[in-house]
């Protein structure tokens, strides 16, 4: 109670001042919003989740299923997925894809924003316009496949990161960020004799780990999930990544009622569906919480200027 | 400024020094070698989720051995719409492998552009494959302009389907089998009033199904076929000589829709049909919540399928019965057509000299050897023979490997280009077998036996006419579900009006067009 009435010391004293019954409502409307938004996620997650681990011999309908006791759980699907040579071959080519596809991205994003970033680079209206164009205007899918042929890149896995590897969108939130680095750092690090590389990496790139990890976290996002460049550029199956198998998987129930056998044994074909969403999304689901930090500094910074 | 175009240069000679290695990864296979020839394939998995043949697989060098052929497998994505998207990139590229399976609509497509061979010399020169693959019909499939562009090898099995209803819910409540729409409703309000189940509830209906709609089957789709049948406007055409054109243009559909608006009013149709997925409505039905569907024979009596319905109701039984005849006599379980797998042969194969090698290659998949290693693997290690010389999953060394297990399905993967639904694949598809529970001898095979004798509606050749565009579709689907949802009245002036609208936003273009391809080609009956 004393603690209540205390007012706030210093030079500057606010005044307390009361909450009117709109702000109460307003309070209460916002809080009902993010219960339904809650809910409006939680609830397909939750409903995926179930899913996965129903038994092969359940009958009901799947909001009954959803409320499945725990000890009535089945772990057959995850035990199929996870005893299927396909899946894990198909799980280690989308980490190859993952990982080769943040660090080219990286490799290529950074050096042409920073470039970018610096004023007095001679024709640097123009090579923004030249970025800006292909954003803007999109080649198509035949150009695109006609320079990936071209360039050798079929049956390799390059073909699915490197068309996508500088994203015009990502350089110029980067590049953003750059030019937000006081000049006086780059100016100091010159006049102690270091070269513009060493400036990059030594005085830029440390300053920038939120908007590395921000677009990288973007970058791993969009690889881990391309179905598309994956269906388009890898012939060859034993190259193909998470979400080619992952559209099988979700397309096999289609198929299942001319044959007597699904690749993945007695496990139900909606639980193995289920699972195998869930799994191919469990990597970014645990890599967030780790770049969360990064994240929200890093779109803010970038997108913060002056 | 010197030191800024010093940063650039190096700059760009890192993008190049971390491009180059990417880049010239692909070329190192490109040379060709002398030895034996390059087949490529992009084949149809037959169970997509499965994977690819590993690449040890015995077939791979049987092949290279007896016909010199180098075979590149590639499994076409499971989508129709993706395996589209896939060879049409391919195809504007020039870069179509030697051979392919392919839909007809992108077939159309690439026979104009030269893309693709005519095949039609290729039938003498495979004399086993022709005489159990390739009939009148299959060539006339994809004939273009007098020439057949594509091997139209057999797809699904014809009249899978039936008419099924729960005998042991006309038992209960003294019912016979409905022999005509009348009589079919009569039996759908029993079952939906009159606690068929005996729990007490009010949880049945008559009639179960969903909408099942693509290009060539157009809306309700066919789970509701035995109904319009019954008007003799089953099917999206009418391919009868006298009579041809859309159905929904006959005077006739009018009433099929009558009787389906008065299944929902009454509410004697699960009311949930217009929601569910095929999933779903499977689902229902082994959840005893109607008594009346048109189910395929595989999904209703394969073991796993029939397995759950089998657990929950011991006592229940399913029989298949005649489509309900209609008030003119009319009687059909649906429209049939000739469900076809096209492969291709690329223009650039047939340059390249291919021709003769991929004539070989097929010929050899439809020779006992061919047939039993890619339906069912090695002998001995993915299947046996019964007495009767079935291939089955019985008495193997390791059972996991067995061609019906997960691990013996990869070497199967190319089974349908060598399958043409025989006796054998049948009776190895769909053995006989003792259900868990009520222990009831069941075959999907007997089943789909009994379908067959059944009456359907010969539509041969409807799924090569012409489809509607995306606009036209939209109205035709969203229409005659608003009739029956009640947001638009169904009556006759309001039907005709809606007809008038339809015709004038292409839909009598479409029609005329149809028929006109459909006596082009002979299609009629």
């Amino acid at each position: 109670m004393e603690q209540k009435n205390k007012k706030p010391k210093g030079r500057f004293t606010s005044v307390a001042v009361r909450p009117t019954a709109a702000d109460h409502s307003f309070n209460l409307a916002v809080d009902i919003f993010l219960m339904v938004l809650l809910v409006i996620i939680a609830v397909p997650l939750w409903s995926t989740i179930t899913l996965s681990f129903r038994p092969n011999d359940y009958i009901g309908n799947n909001l009954q299923g959803m409320f499945l006791a725990p000890w009535q759980w089945s772990n057959a699907a995850y035990k199929a997925l996870l005893g299927n040579a396909g899946f894990v071959l198909a799980f280690g080519n989308s980490v190859k894809i993952l990982i080769g596809g943040v660090v080219t991205a990286l490799l290529l994003t950074i050096p042409l924003a920073y470039v970018l970033s610096i004023h007095t680079l001679p024709g640097r209206r123009y090579l923004n316009l030249l970025i800006i164009i292909p954003y803007v205007f999109n080649v198509g899918m035949i150009p695109s496949y006609l320079l990936v042929t071209n360039l050798g890149l079929i049956d390799k896995l390059a073909a699915v990161f490197l068309p996508g590897a500088i994203s015009t969108y990502n350089c110029l939130i980067m590049r953003s960020f750059f030019e937000g680095i006081p000049n006086e750092l780059k100016e100091s690090a010159r006049i102690d004799g270091a070269t513009e590389i060493q400036v990059l990496m030594l005085v830029i790139l440390p300053l920038s780990k939120a908007i590395i990890m921000t677009i990288g976290l973007f970058y791993g996002v969009s690889f881990w999930n391309d179905f598309f460049h994956a269906m388009l550029y890898l012939n060859n199956n034993q190259l193909q990544p998470l979400p080619i198998l992952l559209r099988n998987i979700l397309m096999a129930s289609g198929m299942n009622e001319y044959v007597e056998v699904s690749a993945f044994g007695d496990a139900p074909i909606a639980a193995i569906k289920a699972a195998s969403v869930f799994m191919s999304a469990i990597p970014m689901v645990i890599a967030y919480p780790f770049i969360q930090k990064y994240f929200t500094k890093g779109t803010l910074l970038g997108s913060v200027k002056g | 400024m010197k030191r800024t175009c010093t940063v650039c240069i190096a700059l760009v000679a890192l993008l190049s020094l971390v491009s180059l290695p990417l880049f010239s990864q692909g070329t190192a296979d490109q040379a060709k070698a002398s030895g034996p020839t390059t087949i490529e394939l992009w084949y149809g998995a037959a169970i997509t989720e499965a994977g690819p043949p590993p690449a040890d697989w015995v077939g791979f060098q049987i092949i290279k051995d007896k016909l010199n052929i180098d075979l590149k497998l590639t499994a076409l994505p499971s989508n129709e719409s993706d395996q589209d998207v896939k060879v049409q990139a391919a195809a504007a590229a020039n870069n179509l492998p030697d051979l392919f399976m392919v839909r007809r609509d992108v077939l159309t497509r690439l026979v104009p552009q030269g893309l693709v061979a005519p095949v039609d010399d290729l039938y003498e020169k495979m004399p086993i494959r022709t005489a159990k693959h390739y009939d009148e019909v299959s060539r006339s499939h994809a004939r273009f302009n007098g020439k057949t562009y594509g091997l139209a090898d057999p797809g699904s099995i014809n009249k899978n389907e039936g008419l099924l209803i729960r005998k042991d819910w006309l038992d209960k409540l003294g019912l016979s089998v409905p022999k005509t729409t009348d009589e079919l409703l009569a039996v759908m309000r029993a079952f939906t009033f009159n606690d068929p189940d005996g729990n007490g509830k009010h949880d049945t209906y008559g009639y179960g199904a969903f909408q099942e709609i693509n290009n060539y089957e157009a809306w309700p789709g066919r789970r509701l076929e035995p109904i319009f049948g019954a008007f003799g406007v089953d099917g999206t055409w009418n391919m009868t000589a006298s009579n041809a054109g859309l159905n929904i243009l006959k005077p006739e559909f009018f009433d099929a829709m009558s009787l389906l608006k008065q299944m929902a009013d009454e509410g004697i149709i699960d009311p949930n049909w217009l929601a569910y997925k095929k999933d779903d409505f499977r689902a229902a039905w082994k959840q005893g919540r109607f008594g009346i569907m048109r189910e395929q024979n595989a999904a209703f009596a394969a073991q796993a399928n029939y397995a759950p319905f089998d657990k929950n109701f011991p006592n229940g039984e399913w029989i298949i019965i005649d489509p309900p005849t209609g008030p003119k006599g009319h009687a059909s379980i649906g429209p049939y057509t000739a469900g076809f797998r096209i492969y291709a042969i690329s223009a650039k194969a047939v340059k390249e000299g291919k021709k003769d090698k991929i004539a070989a290659l097929l010929e050899w998949m439809a020779s006992d050897e061919g047939y039993y290693l890619l339906g069912w693997g090695v002998e001995g290690v993915n299947y046996t023979k019964d007495a009767n010389g079935i291939p089955v999953a019985a008495n193997l060394p390791n059972p996991d490997l067995a061609f019906s297990a997960p691990g013996g399905q990869t070497v199967t993967q190319l089974r349908n280009m060598v399958f043409y639904n025989g006796d054998i694949e049948l009776y190895a598809r769909y053995p006989k077998y003792i259900t868990a529970t009520s222990k009831k001898e069941m075959s999907a095979l007997d089943v789909l036996r009994v379908m067959q004798t059944k009456k359907w509606t010969p539509a041969v050749g409807s799924d090569t006419l012409p489809i509607p565009n995306a606009d036209l579709k939209r109205f035709y689907e969203q229409g005659l579900s608003e009739f029956i949802t009640g947001k638009r009245s169904l009556t006759r002036d309001n039907w005709n009006k809606w007809i008038d609208e339809f015709k004038r936003l292409g839909g009598q273009d479409w029609n005329d067009k149809g028929v006109a391809f459909a006596k082009e080609n002979n299609l009629l009956n």
